[in-house]
């Protein structure tokens, strides 16, 4: 069932001439993930505002198209600490604050919370203050709080920019989980190795027009390495003159080579 | 000859935190190191302690010939170019030039020499198009480049930056990059807090790794990126270049992609055909 | 801690009395004692060790001193001074003792508007916010080279290169704050669940009631 459907947006922010959106379709499925890639400022930020009615409700701006949303959605912004509520003193409340606003009773509270906690592996810092937590630890708490809301679309704008290696990792099996028990995912982020394991789907924006869909071997297209948009490997096997098609991951170019 | 940098058994805390235990270590004029370890390791901290922000409860670091208790953040200046984490927060001047020509201008340098630096910083990150702007009108991921031109201006012998690639798409990645390897051709030292392995390994030839505070791995990046176990263990995993190299057996298993794609593209040529 | 043990809206009704009471009082008795409550009380323990509090009512309103002593005599000077310093102080106080969650949770426990309450708190929290990242913009500027020390002209060179970055940044931060708290949910008329509302005493009400009745008497006796 689709839970998110863009259909020919276009969107321009307020004062700027050029559109930021151009005449972009796509729609996310329940329980599927789909990775937006690009270049900076090719418009995979401004996909996720328009998804998740904060553009231009909130942002100011002027869209053609419509957009339509089965399911309520919760974001991820890439910059924690402007998500942070500023007014809870403890991570538990910091997680809570966003479950206690959708005004629910405190035990549903509190099971959303302890959940997305647990998800999160943040038990040991249940009791911390937000204001102390490096860069890491504050994305991994505005995500649980994210999820703690619980809603039934869930939009990522480059969430393991600030986490390191083993904290990536476990946010992409978490994403994966995610879209298991039924969550639409629309994720924007640079990772692109970590793709093929993570998304179902790719969608590639170029100048803020969809410029090709597919599934993630469409990170291992001529097209995409020529763009500085393929996986490594995708891209070293293209620059190192060997015929196509490229492999995608280690894996892939294993089989290929025997 | 001196080296740029050297950590002699520095031991700090946080209160009653400690945060580095003996760190020892140091850096030649032209050396390209990346600070890697998990998130809480202790890397921050060798910045601030570099930079004249903190000093060592033990040991001593030295900048040069320059003991950093003996000196300040404005006189480090001189010698270590620094760019923090959410450096995009630190620009205030009207336009991309001034905001760059601020640390030169700052050193007392003359106004030629400053217009010189400021150019060049500018140049080596693509950013001369941008000179005229107004910091807070580019995108946070130019705004990024705008602060590391801003150390790059300074011409210091040692340059120090905390994740400078956060944010940026590959092709920006690849300017700094260059930037970079620019700049240590002309003997410029490099100190690189990155968790992004990939950039490390295009980037950069040594790793130090740190771990609660002491240091875990001292060696090259070639040898290190692509031993798995020796990066596990230190919440490492190998980034897809060297991966590659190691699944195909590929000769002096390459983690640079453009070695590893002149390595495939041998190693094809010498094979039998299917 | 008096903050913690204290309800919110007793912690505001004191911050609220001490000042109106300082101003309707009869100068310079009234600002004087008025002055000497609340200095007292930001010696009270709060979350930050040591003076700070302290030091930072009397850093606040000592500017105030000067400008006053520039445009007025003596007396004048004491008398508009000890007010300002009472409402300096209660307000560092306030700052320093009210937790923004609880100034929140006792809003929405009475069914009030959090929009406002979230209001007030963002300002108070934006304060240690504000200071952080002013630490941080300092240090980055310093490690560029820019000394504090000097001539006058560098040190006004100094000013901007750390009050601007720090207003550009915290406006822009400001548009995207308001953008951001919506993402938490936070929609203006919306019903917020208390989630750990503090709890208030009838002694305390009490005290809130006397407080207000003491300033309301002291305006009459004033104005008889």
């Amino acid at each position: 069932m689709k839970s998110l459907t863009l259909e020919r947006v276009s969107f321009w922010y307020p004062a700027t001439e050029a559109p930021a959106l151009r005449d972009v379709s796509l729609e996310v499925v329940q329980g599927e993930v789909v990775a937006l890639v690009g270049a900076v400022g090719a418009g995979a930020s401004t996909v996720l505002l328009a998804a998740g009615d904060l553009a231009p409700r909130l942002t100011g701006g002027r869209i053609v198209g419509t957009v339509s949303r089965r399911d309520r959605s919760a974001i991820v912004l890439p910059t924690p600490w402007t998500q942070v509520s500023g007014m809870a003193f403890t991570v538990w409340d910091e997680v809570a604050f966003g479950p206690a606003n959708l005004g629910w009773p405190t035990h549903e509270i509190a099971r959303q919370v302890d959940r997305a906690m647990a998800h999160l592996e943040l038990g040991p810092l249940a009791t911390r203050d937000p204001a102390t937590l490096s860069g890491g630890e504050l994305q991994r708490v505005i995500i649980a709080a994210t999820l703690a809301m619980d809603s039934g679309l869930v939009l990522f704008d480059e969430p393991a920019a600030e986490l390191d290696a083993e904290g990536a990792s476990a946010l992409w099996r978490l994403i994966r989980a995610l879209a298991k028990g039924g969550k639409a995912i629309l994720l924007a982020t640079s990772a692109l190795d970590a793709l093929p394991d993570v998304a179902d789907r790719v969608v590639w924006l170029e100048d803020g027009a969809v410029r090709a869909v597919g599934t993630p071997d469409l990170l291992a297209d001529v097209a995409a390495c020529d763009a500085g948009l393929g996986t490594s490997v995708a891209t070293v096997w293209g620059a190192s003159g060997l015929p196509g098609p490229y492999p995608l991951t280690v894996a892939h170019a294993v089989r290929q080579w025997r | 000859m001196i080296p740029a940098l050297r950590f002699d058994g520095v031991t700090f805390s946080y209160g009653a935190v400690a945060v580095l235990r003996g760190l020892s270590f140091s850096i030649a004029p032209g050396e390209r190191v990346a600070l890697l370890g998990k998130n809480g390791a202790g890397k921050s901290t060798v910045v601030r302690l570099i930079t004249g922000l903190e000093r060592p409860g033990e040991g001593t670091v030295w900048v040069g010939d320059w003991n950093t208790r003996d000196c300040v953040p404005e006189q480090l200046a001189r010698r270590v170019g620094s760019v923090f984490q959410h450096a995009d927060q630190q620009l205030f001047a009207r336009t991309v030039r001034e905001d760059v020509s601020f640390g030169p201008r700052a050193l007392g340098v003359g106004e030629q020499e400053v217009e010189r630096r400021t150019d060049r910083a500018l140049a080596d990150l693509d950013l001369t198009a941008h000179a005229g702007h107004h910091p807070y009108d580019l995108p946070p991921a130019l705004r990024k480049l705008a602060a590391l031109a801003g150390a790059l201006a300074l011409e210091p012998g040692l340059l120090v930056l905390d994740e400078p690639t956060i944010g940026l798409d590959r092709a920006l990645r690849a300017r700094v990059s260059r930037a970079l390897l620019d700049r240590s051709a002309g003997n410029v030292a490099l100190l690189v807090i990155t968790h992004d392995l990939t950039f490390a390994a295009e980037t950069l030839e040594r790793g130090l790794v740190l771990d609660r505070g002491s240091l875990a791995c001292d060696e090259s990046l070639a040898d290190l990126l692509g031993d798995v176990t020796r990066l596990e263990p230190l919440g490492l995993a190998p980034p897809s270049v060297a991966a590659l190299s190691v699944a195909l057996d590929l000769p002096g298993r390459p983690v640079r992609a453009a070695d590893a794609a002149r390595a495939l593209a041998r190693v094809a040529q010498g094979r039998p055909g299917p | 801690m008096t903050g913690r043990r204290l309800h919110p809206f007793t912690l505001l009704a004191i911050a609220g009395a001490l000042p109106a009471l300082a101003w309707i009082l009869p100068a310079p008795a009234g600002g004087m004692w008025t002055a000497a409550v609340a200095l007292l009380l930001t010696l009270t323990p709060g979350w930050r060790p040591g003076l700070v509090v302290f030091r930072t009512a009397l850093l606040t309103a000592a500017p105030f001193w000067v400008f006053l002593r520039l445009l007025h005599d003596v007396p004048t000077t004491i008398a508009i001074g000890l007010r300002i310093t009472t409402m300096v102080a209660s307000f560092v106080w306030l700052a320093a003792t009210l937790a923004p969650d609880r100034l929140v949770e006792a809003t929405v426990a009475r069914g009030w508007s959090v929009t406002a309450a979230y209001l007030f708190a963002a300002t108070i929290t934006a304060v240690p916010t504000l200071r952080d990242r002013a630490r941080r913009i300092v240090e980055a500027q310093r490690c560029r080279g820019l000394s504090p020390r000097g001539s006058l002209g560098n040190r006004l060179r100094a000013l901007r290169a750390l009050a601007l970055p720090l207003v550009l940044s915290a406006l822009h931060d400001v548009d995207e704050r308001a953008l951001a708290l919506e993402t938490r949910g936070m929609v203006s008329g919306a019903r917020r669940t208390p989630l750990a509302p503090p709890p208030d005493s009838a002694v305390e009400r009490a005290a809130r009631w006397a407080l207000l009745a003491a300033c309301v008497a002291a305006l009459i006796w004033r104005f008889k």
